[in-house]
């Protein structure tokens, strides 16, 4: 414990330095502005940076690269809950409550639980990441493909219960999902599947790029019936940037719950913010006393996601310090920018370089302070763009909905399906499927398929291996109870 | 007489300089085009980059370099791009054996055919490693339990099967007569993100692996290396001999280096092989290296397209006998 506080001052030391404190500000205005912008994520924020951390010494380039994470991690929902376009995959969930919030009146509100509950997940995460990080990567390598199988299947599972209306149109999407996971070359065999020849499928269709399309263009798309429509709002009702007593009240324990939630998925190799935001919000929904109001505004179906997103980006630290393996994409780029600065990340770096380690722990204290400063006063010039009408508004976010797509792989390509995911997002939209299911299946449905595979070359093709493993049985009963309890609730909604 | 004979020494020495620095007929007349056939911080980026610094730092070029990064289809989308640069010496793009697996695999029709190879700069060696409480001291304990019983010994790789790790084992395994179809390979498309973890986690027994993946592992006593790729023992890895050392007859780098646009002139080749000579001893590309835990691994052009040659054949036999080869 006297180690801890000791190697914490440490920490502190390093970071607290001018230099380092510039670079926390600027990386996170920086990551910020990335986070706002469809499809661009901290993964390309960090990727920027990397030329310009060549110059620094290997703390200050690691922390300047964080900030830029968390930054990314408070902007990505901005976008959700101002026009219903998701920043990046794990601020999808943001979009469910935080734009019908939008939609009542209650931006300001809306935008100050994003920034609070972001806060507050991001300084949980941070004092996990203090005092239990070895405990918990340790438990983390408990998982094997047939946990990862169970895991996800739940996630999944959950996800269903969440739509409205008839699961059955849950399940669609799902499956729809499911089978556009799987175009491209296959890892296993190197067989290519479902591409009819066209050589761009190859690496199967970008996630990020579906986002786009069934969320940006649809909003677009759905708009177009009524361009001259002004979002008719002044500024008594756009609503203070900040919360009420009555928010706060039923903000504050999704935000303590979710956070541990989120923190513990980050840890876990290959999972990351988009199955963090989506169980907080389905654990939340299940809980709720006023499950109904999910998806109308609920304030904690707002806060509850922002604050498990912010805490599991601390989580996918945990494989990084430890281990010195990537737990996200985004910290694999941070793997190969501290190797070219010559900083060795193992399981020894907390050893090796403490200064660098408990420097960046350090730093997340900083920057979420920072962080939370620059984006409460943020969100009221943010909330102007509330006025624009919307014959401009839908251009601009049709031009930046493009221009994310291009930079996600440098494709033209991607054009013609982000426009097609659009067409879809729209159809979808109309039939009241929801797209959550068909996103979320799309992301995990590789890991999915990949996990089952693995465990069933494992066992012999034995599907007991589920069974026989604890930590999988737990995720297979979670998965069966949330389908009981869903098919139970909806009969007593019907009778 | 003897001033005689220095002066007639000091011409042929300054003729013998002046030969070899004589400036090239051919130069680089705009901005240098380094393409990274990757997203940034992989592999062929961090080639790229550390190309750019030291030609740069160290000034071998005239010309401002520019690395772009142009991801997708295993670097067919990059190299398709600088395919379409023909003559134009001023494009360069990272390779790596992918140039010649991509097509073997049945991923892409480009091969080293459609390009000018330019130089093998830099290897790192693919290691066979175990948790630190495996019972497998060497790689023919391994091999031998291997065996036995395939089914007992899960192996890790990835990201997809057909890549070189796999290779490697696959050829050890041929070594030690076992039947390469029956190991169990669990693929992890995450990599060493997701194979340490699951070694650590004895979910795999054994993982063939680049190098530097388990290098701080097993200097932190988590887990063991067998054995590596490499020709001899390495510095920065004592008493860890390489396969050729323990009875296998396998070197195998897992290498990185430069092609060009097709159609360039002799001149421009000889521009770049000169180039490149120098940059293998600067300072700055030394001290990149090293930090990388790279090892230099120079190959000029016409050695190079060689080596291209001949490797080829070899995957194409090793992909053919266990039915990857398409």
């Amino acid at each position: 414990m006297q180690d801890i506080f000791s190697n914490l001052a440490l920490g502190l030391q390093t970071a607290m330095t001018w230099t380092n404190i510039l670079w926390v500000v600027i990386g996170g205005s920086l990551g910020t502005i990335i986070g706002m912008l469809p499809g661009l994520g901290p993964a390309t924020g960090v990727a920027v940076l990397i030329p310009i951390t060549f110059g620094m010494n290997p703390a200050t380039a690691l922390i300047t690269m964080c900030a830029v994470y968390y930054g990314a991690m408070f902007g990505g929902s901005r976008a959700s809950i101002m026009i219903n376009v998701p920043g990046d995959a794990s601020a999808i969930v943001s979009c469910f409550d935080g734009y019908q919030m939008t939609k009542q009146g209650r931006a300001g509100p809306a935008l100050a639980i994003s920034a609070i509950a972001s806060f507050i997940g991001g300084m949980i995460g941070m004092v996990f990441l203090v005092f239990l990080t070895q405990p918990i990567a340790a438990a983390a390598l408990k998982f094997g493909p047939a946990e990862m199988f169970s895991l996800l299947l739940f996630a999944l599972v959950a996800t269903i219960t969440l739509s409205e209306g008839n699961l059955l149109k849950g399940l669609i999407a799902i499956a729809f999902g499911l089978m556009l996971s799987t175009i491209g070359i296959d890892g296993m065999t190197g067989i290519i599947r479902f591409t009819y020849g066209v050589e761009s499928l190859n690496d199967g269709i970008d996630f990020l790029v579906i986002i786009i399309g069934v969320y940006a263009v649809t909003e677009v798309y759905k708009n177009f019936k009524d361009t001259n429509a002004v979002y008719k709002l002044d500024s008594k009702s756009i609503g203070k940037v900040w919360i009420s007593r009555e928010d706060w009240r039923r903000s504050w324990k999704p935000m303590l719950r979710n956070s541990p939630l989120g923190f513990i998925i980050g840890v876990l190799p290959g999972m990351g913010g988009s199955i963090a935001t989506f169980m907080s919000y389905a654990l939340e929904k299940n809980l709720s006393k006023r499950p109904e109001e999910f998806g109308k505004g609920a304030i904690e179906g707002l806060a509850a996601p922002e604050a498990s997103n912010n805490a599991c980006s601390c989580g996918a630290m945990v494989p990084l310090l430890t281990l010195g393996i990537p737990g996200s994409g985004t910290t694999a780029v941070m793997l190969g920018a501290l190797m070219m600065l010559g900083v060795k990340p193992g399981p020894t770096l907390f050893t090796d370089h403490p200064e660098i380690a408990w420097g960046v722990i350090a730093s997340m204290l900083i920057g979420n302070i920072i962080l939370i400063i620059i984006n409460l006063p943020l969100a009221i010039p943010l909330v102007q763009i509330l006025r624009v009408p919307t014959r401009i508004m839908l251009p601009i976010i049709m031009g930046l909905a493009l221009i994310g797509t291009f930079f996600l792989n440098y494709s033209s390509f991607d054009f013609i399906i982000v426009m097609i995911a659009g067409i879809i997002g729209y159809m979808f939209s109309k039939l009241e499927i929801p797209l959550p299911p068909l996103v979320l299946a799309l992301i995990l449905g590789g890991a999915f398929e990949q996990n089952l595979r693995n465990s069933m070359v494992l066992s012999d093709g034995n599907i007991s291996i589920f069974f026989q493993k604890p930590i999988s049985v737990v995720f297979l009963v979670l998965a069966a109870g949330t389908l009981v309890y869903a098919l139970l609730r909806r009969k007593k909604h019907a009778a | 007489m003897k001033k005689l004979s220095t002066l007639v020494l000091l011409i042929a020495l300054v003729g013998v300089v002046s030969t070899v620095t004589a400036a090239p007929s051919w130069k680089p007349t705009k901005t240098i085009e380094i393409i990274a056939p990757a997203n940034p911080g992989g592999g062929w980026d961090m080639l790229a980059r550390v190309v750019q610094k030291s030609l740069m730092d160290e000034k071998l070029v005239e010309k401002n370099i520019i690395v772009v990064n142009k991801p997708g289809g295993g670097g067919s989308v990059g190299w398709t791009y600088l395919k379409g640069k023909k003559g134009q010496g001023e494009f360069l793009a990272a390779t790596s054996t992918l140039i010649m697996l991509n097509q073997l695999l049945g991923t892409s029709e480009l091969t080293y055919k459609d390009f000018s190879p330019i130089a093998m700069l830099q290897a790192e060696w693919i290691a066979v490693a175990v948790a630190a409480d495996s019972p497998y001291k060497d790689i023919k304990g391994l091999m031998e339990a291997l065996k036995a019983n395939p089914a007992s010994i899960p192996v890790g790789v990835g990201p997809s099967l057909g890549n070189n790790d796999h290779l490697v084992f696959l050829q050890l395994a041929k070594a030690y007569g076992i039947d390469p179809s029956k190991v169990k390979f669990i693929v992890y498309p995450g990599a060493g993100g997701e194979i340490v973890p699951a070694l650590l986690g004895g979910h795999i027994k054994a993982t063939v692996i680049g190098l530097a993946e388990v290098l701080e592992q097993h200097k932190a006593g988590k887990m063991r290396v067998l054995g590596t790729s490499a020709d001899k023992e390495l510095d920065f890895l004592p008493g860890v001999k390489p396969f050729v050392e323990q009875g296998t007859d396998l070197v195998f780098p897992h290498w990185r280096g430069l092609i060009a646009a097709p159609g360039l002139s002799p001149e421009q080749i000889a521009y770049w092989d000169d180039v490149f000579a120098k940059m293998v001893q600067t300072k700055t590309w030394k001290e990149q290296i090293a930090n990388l835990g790279w090892s230099n691994f120079y190959q000029n052009s016409a050695t190079h397209t060689k080596y291209l040659a001949d490797q080829t054949k070899v995957f194409d036999e090793l992909l053919t006998s266990v039915g990857l080869k398409k």
